[in-house]
């Protein structure tokens, strides 16, 4: 049920990993960033690739899970605190873009306001999801790569028209302790190595793997920061209003046919992929609670489910509030987490090994 | 419990006493030297003639045998065999064989005298071919089989022949080919079938459900066909056929959806044609599940996805409608099931009368009357047709369709991309057999992409699918490809 | 557990039919919903506010449409004005298929983001919309009889559409657009200025022959596509003394009188919001020429041929434009750079066979001509947008992209300081 491949991981890194991102993320990003937002996203790209290398380093020097690690090296209970950690972690890290997602699906989706209850039963979808361990994860970017691209060509074709990209320009425009703010200010969107981290032990490490999963991940961040350039090339002095970017991006050119907003159909598959996305980090909570608790996925992924929509209820007027809590004060929550911890792990074997 | 004996009069008494029913017939005749004999068999299933021919003619013109083995001998009937038991014995008879005693010879001997009404072998009406072999299996087991051995005169086909049902005792054939078809598999299908305890098994579909690893599933858990050629190509591709004593339709093991959307003309058309007619397929599947959904969405929860003078045109069209567009369309797709369902029992000769009323009173005069809109007949109509485009499908696409419907009215697009996002995950942890059902999509098998949505040429499919795990891959031999191609 | 799941399916399946047949979230009732595809938006006479005309697509069973016209006076924002559309109407609005707003003259003296941020603020409605302002009132725009029986508001979407605007004909700019223009370096945007006229009576009717009236009002670019010929062409406002009104768009050949056309080819001008100048047609030519994505023109020139002056009607193409910002010294320097190509398309007098048969070569006095007119047409543009501030060219833009370093000595005073260079070339066939 936990067995994942690396072509499944080499898919979700092209597929799933830059669908997070296509949302808030380049508007609150042209808000810290202004046109230099493809720096800031650059370095945190190479950030997390960093450390995505560093974790295929490990997964090549033992084929063990991060549990079996973390017990060899600190016991058993130590582990389990380890992995208590992280689920509350992964709890938090999916809060955010469930909100983000949320807002985005009644915005899209619906035009007259409706109540949260229309988004609820995502959290029914999530629950069966959650329920089906990392198989499922990779057999779903196996399914995400082929719309995501088809998705994600089309939109770009459709926005490109109306793309002027000396918008970006001039570079080093904006102060650098700004594009760096809006590069730390972007942790939270950034949470890939931690997942890859659990995969550890779940996948076998073939010829070449590394390679091939940085290449992905170099892929995914490409088409990140390809989108983040379109963005701001469509929208440039009105970016920081355009809250969600992949359903306003192509709707300039599908206007004025006659077929209407035939981009639709497109936002709508990018949106599905969204789904798969969004349910990752809960099935990595629930994994997580299940090592910890020694029990079948079902139970744990009932409560959390049930959590999160309750959270989601108890947030649905104060997106604002927590995306500036989650993004400028507790930022090094998820630097530790997803960045330090992940490449922390290397050092798990070396004391292993002696 | 009493056993058979020399003694041919008390052997016919127990045998009786088993089968009491009157239709149970007993031939009693005489070796040359005086021995009674009798031939225990069923009336209207036993070949008489034959019996009278190779049974009866030969020991009465020698004298009375010993031994089985001698009376064996002396028989002029290919089937023969040494039976015991008297409850086995009663089965055999019960199969429209004979059981045979001679006073003196101590145990009875089994003929092989059926002789069964059968259908003849003709085109299946769901599978009609254009191009391609017509014939299809019937009814009879054995006839199936040897329709199936026809095509793969190799020594490697096995069949196993197993019992099930209580009552029924219904025969069961699991064909394979040794050397392709994966071991594993093939015993945990003998397991499953020998496991099956219930009264009768009138068709496959019920040892489907055994077999099913999900029986609740919405979705199949067997391939099904009612060509041999079909069945003969599965096999060589690594399945494991199912074939059941009475019912027309064969199964194979495992299942993977993406055989639903391949057609037997595929293989013998074009690849280009091939392909078109498969993606044609899918997109049938697509329109027919989705577009009501969408339509019932669009209406009623996102305006904008329709262009405007569409739009303008529903708007005209649906005014004074009593119904909200989700019900006129969830109503509308029920009275396509209606039609559907009476369709298959009306009799011919109301055929006409009836296609009338569901064509203009349902269709154009409902709109006259405004109880439905004209769009909304389109969209059912639209949505039904596509979905015979892949017919094995219909039954589940139905309840799909159905499905999004009432979710596009309750939750709107939202809703819809939910449910999707549900069923695939559904279908992509729907493992059976070793297969996962969406492969080669999910998980991604690359090699076996050349025969799935678009289909490649016959020498792009030179190995068998990855999916089976077969232990031979090799199905087309590459060098003689290219002395082919040298000629 | 299939015992747990098969319960959680059927009390998911009961909720679902509950919500299905009873819900009530994000339901549009479509024969309750006021489908508006155009919005006019007027200051209010007396005191502040607005007055608000929303043109509404209504649907008849037949499938054609019509629309209806509703106002509201006197709301005091934008957004309020939009909540009392649906207590007088007793229909909710949909703004989602809103494909123009128009402003009324009055509203370009005051800041316009007053009212446009209203569309930027709402999700609900695209800023993918066609944003003019017009002369007079909103109201009295929207309420016009188009002679080709359609909604005024499509009307107006024809006469601003993107064939329009390739031709040079009219400015067209959608809200994102304006909205960038406006929060951008520039502060600076423009709008299509539309001008309802009544059409002529009819003099013979006859629906034949395309177009324009020779007149001193009529703007003086043909504006049928060669290679359309035979088509309709877009309703523009025919002249007073024009004659019979193919030019109304009429082309059916049946004349109303009494019939408004709509004409687009002015442009106003604004700088933070508010009206800076207004371009006349022919100034509107030479901006969309030079600035937009107009690749081909007709346009008429004067030259002298043999001591007599000739008027040429040329079918221009472009096919490099671009504006150049340098520095030279420590000072800017704006070039004006256009490569075209013209042919004659007709004269005001009779020509040789010979003049005929060559009429894609035109004489070099004609292109020196053209240039000449063209120059100085762009020229007239530069100096309404200077005088006004008005950075209609982008000027602020490119000093902020291109040349950072000089942006903060330059970004208040680049238009009146720099040195304005005009580099256009005319070529014929040869």
């Amino acid at each position: 049920m936990d067995r994942i491949k690396v072509r499944q991981i080499c898919f979700y890194f092209i597929a799933m990993m830059p669908v997070a991102k296509l949302l808030v993320y380049p508007a609150t990003l042209t808000y810290n960033s202004g046109n230099d937002l493809i720096a800031s996203a650059l370095i945190s790209c190479i950030a997390e690739g960093a450390i995505v290398a560093l974790v295929m380093l490990l997964a090549k020097k033992t084929g063990k899970s991060l549990f079996k690690l973390a017990e060899g090296t600190f016991g058993k209970i130590a582990a389990k605190i380890i992995y208590a950690l992280f689920a509350l972690f992964f709890f938090a890290s999916s809060l955010l873009p469930m909100l983000e997602q949320k807002n985005f699906v009644l915005q899209v989706m619906y035009e007259n306001v409706p109540s949260i209850i229309s988004f609820a039963p995502f959290f029914f979808v999530c629950f069966f999801a959650a329920s089906k361990g990392f198989k499922s994860i990779g057999r779903m970017a196996d399914i995400a790569l082929p719309i995501f691209v088809i998705g994600y060509a089309v939109l770009m074709l459709l926005a490109l028209p109306e793309t002027d990209f000396s918008a970006l320009l001039p570079l080093r425009g904006v102060p650098l302790k700004d594009v760096l703010k809006g590069s730390l200010f972007s942790a939270n969107w950034y949470t890939e190595a931690a997942f890859l981290l659990f995969f550890l032990g779940h996948f076998e490490y073939e010829k070449r793997a590394s390679v091939k999963v940085l290449c992905s991940y170099a892929t995914g961040s490409l088409a990140v920061l390809f989108f983040l350039a379109v963005f701001y090339g469509v929208f440039s002095s009105i970016a920081i209003r355009q809250n969600n970017a992949v359903a306003q991006i192509s709707k300039y050119t599908a206007s004025f046919t006659s077929l209407g907003r035939m981009d639709y159909l497109f936002i709508f598959a990018i949106a599905l992929v969204m789904i798969f996305r969004l349910c990752v980090p809960v099935q990595m909570c629930v994994h997580c609670v299940c090592k910890t608790l020694g029990c079948k996925p079902l139970i744990p992924s009932a409560v959390i489910n049930v959590l999160l929509l309750a959270l989601t209820i108890f947030f649905n007027y104060s997106f604002l509030e927590l995306q500036t809590l989650f993004t400028q004060k507790l930022w090094f929550i998820f630097a530790l987490f997803a960045y330090l911890l992940p490449a922390a792990a290397l050092i798990l074997k070396r004391r292993e090994r002696t | 419990m009493k056993k058979i004996t020399d003694s041919c009069e008390d052997n016919v008494k127990l045998l009786k006493s088993i089968l009491t029913s009157q239709d149970i017939l007993v031939f009693a005749f005489e070796t040359k030297d005086g021995a009674p004999c009798a031939a225990v068999y069923a009336d209207g299933m036993t070949d008489k003639a034959l019996l009278g021919e190779q049974i009866a003619r030969p020991l009465s013109q020698t004298e009375a045998p010993k031994t089985p083995k001698d009376a064996a001998k002396l028989l002029q009937a290919p089937e023969i065999k040494e039976e015991d038991d008297p409850d086995k014995l009663a089965d055999e008879v019960l199969a429209g064989n004979t059981a045979l005693f001679i006073d003196g010879v101590c145990g009875a001997l089994v003929a092989g005298m059926k002789k069964l009404s059968l259908r003849a072998i003709m085109e299946p009406p769901g599978a009609v071919a254009v191009k391609g072999p017509r014939e299809g299996f019937i009814e009879d087991m054995k006839t199936n089989m040897s329709l199936v051995r026809n095509r793969l005169r190799t020594p490697k086909l096995q069949f196993k022949t197993l019992t099930a049902g209580r009552q029924s005792k219904t025969a069961i054939a699991v064909g394979y080919i040794e050397g392709i078809a994966d071991d594993k598999v093939v015993s945990e299908i003998e397991k499953k079938i020998g496991s099956i305890d219930i009264d009768g098994i009138p068709d496959s579909s019920y040892v489907a459900k055994f077999l099913a690893e999900r029986p609740y599933s919405l979705f199949k858990a067997a391939g099904t066909t009612e060509k041999p050629d079909v069945l003969a190509a599965k096999m060589l591709e690594g399945r494991v056929a199912v074939i059941v004593d009475g019912s027309p339709i064969a199964l194979t093991l495992p299942y993977l959806l993406v055989e639903d959307f391949q057609g037997a003309q595929d293989y013998f058309v074009s690849p280009y044609r091939a392909s078109v007619s498969r993606l044609l397929r899918f997109i049938g599947v697509f329109v027919s599940i989705f577009l009501p959904a969408f339509y019932v969405a669009a209406q009623l929860f996102k305006l904008q996805i329709l262009p405007l003078s569409f739009l303008l045109t529903i708007a005209g069209s649906i005014q004074g409608i009593p119904l909200s567009p989700s019900l006129e369309l969830f109503f509308l797709l029920l009275v396509l099931e209606i039609l559907v369902e009476a369709s298959v029992r009306m009799p011919k000769y109301v055929a006409l009368a009836l296609s009338v009323i569901g064509a203009l009173v349902l269709g154009d005069t409902a709109v006259k009357a405004g109880l439905v809109s004209s769009s909304a007949i389109i969209i059912m109509a639209l949505s039904g047709i596509s979905a015979y485009t892949v017919p094995d499908l219909v039954g589940t696409m139905s309840i799909l369709r159905i499905a999004f419907v009432v979710v596009a009215g309750s939750i709107g697009t939202y809703g819809v991309l939910l449910m999707t996002a549900l069923v695939l995950y559904y279908m992509t942890t729907a493992d059976a057999y070793g297969a996962p059902m969406l492969a080669p999509f999910s998980p991604l098998v690359r090699r076996d992409l050349k025969d799935s949505l678009l289909k490649t040429s016959m020498y792009g499919l030179r190995k068998r699918p990855k999916v089976f795990r077969t232990k031979n891959e090799t199905r087309l031999n590459a060098e003689k490809e290219e002395t082919h191609g040298q000629d | 557990m299939n015992k747990v799941w098969t319960r959680i399916l059927l009390a998911a399946a009961a909720v679902l039919l509950l919500l299905f047949f009873s819900n009530d979230f994000g339901l549009i009732d479509i024969q309750e919903t006021a489908i508006v595809i155009a919005l006019g938006i007027d200051g209010a006479e007396e005191e502040e506010g607005y007055n608000v005309t929303a043109q509404i697509a209504v649907p008849a069973s037949t499938g054609s449409s019509s629309a209806a016209g509703v106002a509201v006076k006197g709301a005091s924002t934008v957004g309020e004005a939009i909540s009392e559309l649906n207590h007088e109407t007793g229909w909710y609005p949909t703004l989602v298929h809103c494909k123009l707003i128009l402003l009324g003259e009055k509203l370009a003296d005051e800041n316009v983001f007053n009212v446009l941020d209203y569309f930027l603020r709402n999700d609900a409605v695209e800023d993918s919309c066609l944003v003019a302002v017009c002369r007079g009132t909103a109201q009295e725009t929207l309420q016009a009889q188009s002679p080709v029986n359609d909604i005024s508001a499509s009307a107006i979407a024809k006469v601003l559409s993107s064939e329009a605007q390739k031709t040079g004909i009219v400015s067209v700019t959608v809200l994102k657009n304006f909205a960038i223009n406006y929060y951008g370096e520039g502060k600076s945007g423009f709008l299509p200025c539309i001008s309802v006229k009544q059409e002529a009576q009819n003099q013979g009717g006859s629906n034949a022959s395309p177009s324009f009236a020779q007149d001193a009002f009529a703007p003086s670019i043909k504006r049928n596509k060669w290679w359309h010929a035979k088509k309709r062409p877009l309703p523009i406002a025919a002249p007073a003394s024009a004659q019979s009104g193919g030019e109304s768009g009429a082309g059916g050949g049946e004349k109303s009188g009494g019939k408004d056309v709509f004409q687009a080819s002015e442009t106003m001008l604004f700088y933070e919001g508010k009206r800076a100048a207004v371009l006349n047609s022919e100034e509107t030519l030479a901006y969309n020429l030079a600035a937009t994505d107009t690749d081909y023109a007709y346009g008429s020139v004067a030259a002298e041929k043999d001591g007599e002056e000739i008027v040429y009607n040329l079918k221009m193409k472009i096919s490099q434009k671009k504006i150049k910002l340098t520095f030279e010294n420590g000072m800017p320097v704006i070039t004006f750079r256009i490569r075209a190509s013209a042919n004659v398309i007709d004269t005001d007098a009779a020509s040789s066979i010979l003049d005929v048969a060559k009429t894609q070569i035109a004489d070099e006095t004609v292109l020196k001509a053209a240039e000449a007119k063209f120059r100085e047409e762009l020229s007239s543009v530069y100096g309404k947008a200077a005088i006004s501030g008005c950075d209609v060219f982008g000027i602020k833009k490119k000093l902020y992209r291109f040349r950072f370093k000089e942006y903060a000595d330059f970004k208040n005073s680049i238009l009146e300081k720099a040195d304005v260079r005009y580099d256009i070339r005319f070529t014929s066939l040869k």
